[in-house]
């Protein structure tokens, strides 16, 4: 599992979390369910893509400050 | 062996400073969305032939009919609702409903049952929320019904409510996100380690050399039976 992918598996959990967090403290309604799904839909895609993209970078600042031979480290 | 540079200490104290910061944030919004009611109590009384109306104790309903202007409730505290409609609707009534409506499914439904149906009103339907209250906050929908006896919905009417958990945050729900969104922030911060395991798996693994020796502790296995082993010579004279 390479970072950008592990980092947009947390970031498509993140979203979705977000968006039934956010409607809990009273800023989205989830109360009909197509836009619920809507909501949840994008939620999900914009987090794995921001994800990818922070998983991407703190993999490369990581290989940037560590020997690969050290993968085992990672484990 | 796992080595931890200072460099990787502080990138971790910082993620934790921050999971703390969001957590710290998100907590506090339940305690300011708790608000006072913005729907003015209705005194209004309905006229002879007008269309049926409800009221939450004492608001109308009427005045919530979107999330802007949804009714400020405390899920821990009973509600009642007074349905009221007249003979001249020209409308029999066997059942007060009233459902709140998560993801397009009724997670709560109370019913009033009238035997025998009425033809006017009014009618109370109490609700105590507590059990949602304890899994659930913000804002729903929430829709009053009137039913027929042959169970047609003879008029209905759908509102918002702004609930807020017990104490404001003892909701389940809210609390078991919270908890994922922090444990989800700390997985994005540390996805950084993850990427020497994918070099490492990318690179094809070099040729196993032919003379490699088992490591301490193993036993080679036995050999098997040769099936060429030839058969015992019998008895010939």
């Amino acid at each position: 599992m390479s970072a950008a992918s592990h980092g947009a598996g947390c970031g498509v959990v993140l979203g979705i979390v977000l968006v039934i967090f956010l409607q809990q403290v009273g800023y989205l309604i989830l109360s009909d369910l197509m836009p619920a799904i809507e909501y949840l839909v994008v939620g999900a895609v914009v987090g794995g893509i921001l994800g990818a993209l922070i998983g991407w970078v703190l993999g490369r600042s990581y290989l940037s400050r560590h020997a690969v031979n050290e993968a085992t480290a990672a484990k | 062996m796992r080595t931890h540079t200072p460099h990787a200490k502080r990138a971790g104290i910082s993620a934790a400073i921050f999971a703390v910061i969001v957590t710290a944030l998100l907590l506090n919004v339940p305690a300011a969305a708790r608000a006072t009611p913005t729907v003015s109590p209705s005194t209004a009384t309905p006229a002879a032939g007008s269309t049926p109306y409800v009221t939450w104790n004492g608001n109308d309903i009427a005045n919530a009919g979107t999330a802007s202007s949804a009714l400020s409730i405390d899920l821990s505290q009973s509600a009642t609702l007074n349905y009221s409609w007249s003979a001249a609707a020209g409308i029999r009534i066997h059942d007060v409903r009233l459902e709140m409506f998560y993801f397009g499914f009724a997670v709560t439904t109370r019913d009033v049952f009238l035997n025998p149906s009425q033809t006017s009103g009014p009618v109370s339907l109490g609700w105590t929320p507590v059990s949602v209250g304890y899994v659930l906050e913000g804002v729903y929908r929430l829709t009053a019904s009137l039913i027929a006896p042959n169970g047609s919905t003879m008029w209905s009417e759908n509102f918002y409510v702004r609930g807020t958990a017990p104490l404001g945050f003892v909701a389940l729900l809210p609390i078991v996100l919270l908890l994922l969104v922090v444990y989800e922030l700390y997985g994005l911060f540390r996805s950084g380690r993850y990427a020497a395991l994918g070099r490492t798996s990318a690179t094809p693994p070099p040729a196993s050399p032919s003379t490699e020796t088992p490591p301490e502790g193993t036993t080679t296995p036995a050999e098997p039976p040769s099936q060429e082993t030839p058969p015992p010579a019998g008895g010939s004279p």
